[in-house]
């Protein structure tokens, strides 16, 4: 027999929202486990440079929070670890087995002095930098990862042992093996998110094929302020480009890739890219092509009439397909709306695809004995949505953040905050439950 | 007296390095008296960061940090937290601010922001220089919390904290609770009305034994600070102590011509406001006293339930928080705005709504007559362009869209023949929404768009309402007949002019009350201990706004489940060696917390009770001896700081 390890609550994923519930969670007093698959802790929001409306940058506010969760007594972090299953015995009872993946590296020995990074030989595309640059296959996530440990890519490491011969602390150990752990928890929160759209698949616009169309994620470390170039530059020849076109809702709104919604949050991260690159780079013109701008949540009307009036053009229409020239250049066809509907074409030297976001299905598969119900686009369904919008169709169950649907960053802080709040409920109303049993049971 | 310290100067990731030379602020703080080691890195607020600090702190005993980089407000905390982590009191600690008032005031001049960050950097070293370790005081807190309003973000919040075992007073000001909510009718994506949603919450509060409501009730009084506030609460009279028998046959007898709030003024009442909607809580009428004549009071007598001598009382709530909760008005279009109130078929939208409540034929009428097609004007009262000096609501109210179509899809169900057209300027239908936009169009329903430079016009001709709009995509203008004419009309903040005296909440620049920090503390507010659900910070839809109650009672939750707080350190002392007595220090203190005590050996002296300071350092700039000081703040404190400053 195994050890099982007991929570008050596993919370699943550790982006933004997870780490919010996490620590409103920890704050009153429960004990809790965030479980994380990536190698670090921190999701989309620190990738991203700034964030609308006010425009402070994102990693000032997710990078502390990474922290609080890493310091906070009453939460662990389990980083490089997916939950294979989770079973309910009962209310308040719930048992997980979670896979801890092997870093090749040992956690409590590494100091992350990315001596490893240096030696290894290997270089592959840099997931966190959406392929703009390399990374090593022995490494560390980012600079700010937390835990800032490195890790050995396995599926691309050729075993030449350079990282073990100059790791100081004798942390490289290639014999590490995929460990099951059996945890106890009160509750489960899921947290874990959305998908990016795969620009791919909107074939017209030839995203992988012509260099000079980027999606919005890459556009979004190009202007970070830990960008991988110390400008926006164009991918084919590393000029700076000086009329750059952004087409929005790909992926969204369109039935023909499959999905009908509205990713919510692509008008305003595009308008805000686009006043950053009116500061990076004040000579480029920047053109949005648009079918609705859905400036809705506090200070966005604000700040898209200021994003107007500082120059940046609008054209309300769909972009039918795009086609290069031979100096990379992009043709866009598109139909002018606005002035009687008639069919344009336009030359830009860097097009931004503005990804919506589709959901990450995959999480239900992890409940055996009771079924995570999902919504017709494969979105956590809110049972409750007008009483509880953070209960599943397992009491037990709750939600923070995307899982249950496109939300900005402020919109799923109080998700994830209500989530706590919720799961709260739930373990003190279950734990009164418990008191009332054995008070019956002592009489 | 610091005499090991360390300064860390942040890149905020270029916030602070595109302007200020962070590395020319390194070089020139780092020789000050008593810096060990200066550094600077891309992010110090991070986990490497912060380990950064607290690696140095322990090897190479500090015993004073600085921090420069952003405001105070958003990461000073993190930093004390972050130096007692290592061991080191977290009030040898001193947080620079060189971003809000060095690189982003002066990115223009890069050179002047530099030397000022430097001379920032300086004086906070002069500080810690100074510094003197504190502790923070822990008070007790009571495990109540006190909600304002209780519409349905008010009654969530209240059940989610009765629900953690903490009590609730909940305050509503209106005779029956409910809200806006209470007033909608289908909601189409739901499949139930409003009302069923009110009814759900009040059933559950009604079965909970800790939660007091208040109706009639409005907040007269607050004191105290956060995990011990105390409240007075008015409450107005009801006059009525149940239902009366006969209430049927004494309400035929009264006037029937005062305008009903419930239904937006579309129809009249009597002086008996009877509970709204089936199962309105509480279920006793109220009397409008200020419309109850003389004949009136007369009938009234004749009510076995009735009681004209009932007065105002007052209730002292003693809580550890607050949720404020208080909602929204809708806009209340302009005279001649879209023809409101020169046209009778033109109305609102939530008119609109209570006029599809209220009729009970199988076709929709107004006015007498069948309303056979309609034309929804939208964006009135939002996204208002500002041209003089005239106050506008430059704001999206961010539900209007979606509850057009909502409702467009409900009346459609009702009445399948009605013809519907939709002016819009850019249709907000976010996220799932998009499918009932979807849905409504596939219905035969007739969108234009236009632009704010060329809104529609409302006129008649003929004894028929027209509306003019241009339409972009057969670039001319087109006439639209319209029967009725419905102002999509956004959320302003609800009125509460005496609750804002008293709560002291900061407003925004959309005069909805603004949060900490949308993203950091997106429901808490600058006054400690007071927090916000709903509408009342800004507009938000119905699950929006359960989201956003559920995480203010979190929040609240957190503040008193625990039994006590810890409150910052920062509170007046006296130096009896100093003090002569004089007396001016007692006159000034508003709080009265200066007192007189017996010192041993040294007399009688003032003396400051702790438990009522706020440290408002008011005492300190009147003591002519320099007797009385701010912990945290000391007089020697401020002159080095000024004198480094001043270079």
């Amino acid at each position: 027999m195994t050890e099982i390890l007991e929570y008050d609550v596993v919370v699943i994923g550790g982006g933004i929202a997870g780490m919010q519930s996490s620590l409103d969670l920890a704050d009153m007093g429960f004990r809790i486990l965030l479980v994380e698959k990536e190698a670090s802790i921190g999701g989309h929001m620190f990738k991203l440079s700034k964030t609308f409306p006010t425009m402070d940058c994102a990693s000032c506010i997710s990078t502390p929070k990474m922290a609080a969760v890493s310091h906070h007594p009453n939460i662990t972090v389990w980083t490089y670890s997916e939950v294979e299953e989770v079973v309910k015995n009962g209310e308040g009872d719930f048992r997980l087995k979670i896979i801890r993946k092997p870093r090749f590296v040992d956690e409590s020995k590494c100091t992350g002095c990315e001596q490893c990074e240096d030696a290894c030989p290997v270089i592959v595309p840099n997931e966190y930098n959406f392929g703009l640059i390399g990374r090593k296959a022995a490494y560390i996530p980012f600079e700010t990862a937390v835990p800032k440990v490195a890790v050995i890519d396995m599926d691309n490491c050729i075993l030449c042992g350079a990282c073990e011969r100059v790791c100081p602390a004798n942390a490289i150990n290639f014999f590490q093996e995929p460990e099951a752990v059996n945890v106890k928890a009160g509750a489960v929160i899921l947290a874990t998110g959305y998908k990016l759209f795969p620009a791919e698949l909107k074939k017209e616009y030839h995203f992988g094929e012509y260099p000079n169309v980027i999606t919005s994620m890459q556009a979004e470390r190009l202007l970070s302020p830990t960008r991988p170039f110390n400008s926006l530059l164009r991918p084919r020849d590393g000029k700076e480009p000086m009329n750059i076109a952004y087409i929005l809702c790909v992926g969204s709104r369109d039935r023909t890739i499959g999905n009908p919604l509205c990713s919510q949050i692509c008008c305003m991260y595009s308008i805000k890219q686009a006043q950053l690159i009116m500061g990076t780079l004040p000579l480029a013109d920047v053109t949005i092509y648009y079918m609705d701008i859905r400036a809705f949540g506090k200070g966005y009307e604000e700040f898209y009439q200021q994003t107007r009036a500082m120059g940046v053009n609008f054209v309300r229409g769909r972009v039918a397909k795009i086609e290069e020239t031979e100096n990379g250049d992009l043709v866009l066809h598109y139909t002018d709306v606005e002035n009687g509907c008639i069919p344009k074409t336009q030359v830009h030297d860097l097009v931004v695809l503005s990804v919506g976001i589709w959901p990450n299905s995959d999480i239900a598969k992890i409940f055996s004995n009771e079924k995570l119900e999902l919504d017709n686009y494969g979105w956590i369904k809110r049972v409750e949505e007008y009483e509880s919008p953070n209960i599943t169709s397992i009491p037990g169950v709750f939600t923070a953040g995307c899982v249950t649907g496109p939300k900005d960053i402020p919109d799923s802080i109080v998700d994830a905050t209500s989530a706590a709040a919720e799961c709260a409920d739930y373990l003190s109303r279950f734990r009164r439950k418990l008191i009332e049993i054995s008070k019956k049971e002592m009489r | 007296m610091a005499e090991r310290i360390g300064v860390y100067v942040c890149h905020c990731g270029g916030n602070i390095s595109d302007v200020v030379d962070v590395k020319k602020v390194v070089e020139a703080v780092k020789d000050e008296p008593s810096v060990l080691i200066a550094k600077d890195f891309i992010f110090m607020c991070s986990d490497t960061g912060q380990n950064m600090i607290q690696d140095d702190i322990k090897n190479l005993h500090l015993d004073g940090v600085v921090v420069a980089s952003c405001s105070p407000k958003l990461h000073e905390t993190t930093f004390r937290n972050c130096v007692m982590r290592a061991g080191l009191n977290p009030y040898l600690y001193y947080h620079a601010n060189i971003r809000e008032d060095c690189s982003w005031a002066h990115s223009d001049n890069p050179e002047l922001a530099t030397i000022k960050a430097i001379n920032h950097v300086k004086a906070a070293i002069a500080y810690v220089r100074n510094a003197k370790p504190l502790e923070r005081i822990k008070v007790t807190t009571t495990l109540s919390v006190l909600v304002i309003g209780a519409g349905i973000a008010g009654m969530k919040a209240a059940l989610s904290l009765s629900s953690m075992g903490i009590s609730v007073y909940l305050v509503e000001k209106e005779p029956f609770v409910g809200g806006r909510v209470a007033q909608l009718g289908e909601i189409y994506s739901y499949g139930k009305s409003g009302v069923d949603i009110v009814r759900k919450l009040v059933d559950e509060i009604k079965r909970r034994d800790n939660i007091a409501v208040y109706t009639n009730a409005e907040v007269k009084e607050l004191s105290g600070y956060i995990g011990n506030f105390e409240v007075k609460v008015d409450i107005k009279p009801r006059y009525f102590r149940g239902r009366c028998k006969d209430i049927d046959n004494i309400i035929n007898r009264l006037q029937t011509d005062i305008p009903d709030e419930f239904n937006y003024e579309l129809i009249g009442r009597t002086p008996v406001i009877l509970p709204p909607y089936q199962d309105a809580y509480p279920g006793i009428p109220q009397l409008d006293i200020d419309n109850c004549d003389e004949r009136c009071r007369e009938i009234m007598g004749e009510c076995d339930k009735i009681d004209l001598n009932m007065r105002n009382e007052t209730v002292t709530l003693k809580v550890g928080a607050i949720v404020v909760a208080t909602g929204f008005d809708p806009y209340q279009p302009r005279i001649g705005e879209y023809g409101y109130g020169e046209y009778q078929n033109v109305v609102t939208l939530p008119q609109l709504v209570r006029m599809v409540e209220i009729n009970r034929s199988d076709k929709l009428i107004h006015n007498g007559k069948e309303i056979k097609n309609i034309v929804f004007i939208y964006c009135v009262g939002s996204r208002q362009m500002k041209t003089g000096k005239e106050k506008v609501n430059e704001y999206c109210s961010r539900y209007c869209c979606n509850a057009t179509i909502n409702a467009s899809l409900s009346l459609l169900k009702r009445f399948p023949d009605l013809k519907l057209y939709h002016i819009f300027r850019d249709m907000r239908t976010y996220g799932k929404n998009e499918i009932y936009y979807e849905e409504l169009g596939r219905k035969d329903a007739i969108f234009f768009r236009f632009s704010e430079d060329k809104p529609p016009i409302v006129s008649e001709k003929d004894g028929k309402l027209v509306v003019t709009v241009y339409d972009h995509i057969i670039n001319e203008s087109v006439d639209v007949l319209a029967d009725l004419i419905v102002l999509v009309v956004g959320m302003i903040p609800r009125r509460n002019d005496n609750l804002n005296k008293i709560l002291k909440l900061p407003l925004g620049k959309d005069g909805f009350y603004q949060e900490v920090h949308p993203k950091l503390r997106p429901v808490e507010t600058s006054i400690n201990g007071v927090l916000i659900a709903g509408t009342c910070q800004g507009p938000k839809d119905i699950i929006e706004t359960f989201s956003s109650a559920s995480a203010a009672a979190g929040k609240a939750a957190a503040i008193v489940g625990k039994g006590y707080i810890e409150l910052e350190p920062f509170l007046a002392y006296v130096d009896p060696d100093r003090c002569d007595m004089c007396g001016i220090c007692f006159d000034e203190c508003k709080y009265g917390a200066i007192e007189i005590k017996e010192y041993e050996g040294k007399g009688k002296k003032a003396w400051v009770n702790k438990a009522l300071c706020k440290g408002c350092g008011l005492c300190v700039s009147v003591c002519p001896s320099e007797a009385i000081q701010l912990s945290g703040l000391e007089t020697k404190q401020l002159r080095e700081m000024i004198k480094v400053m001043a270079g």
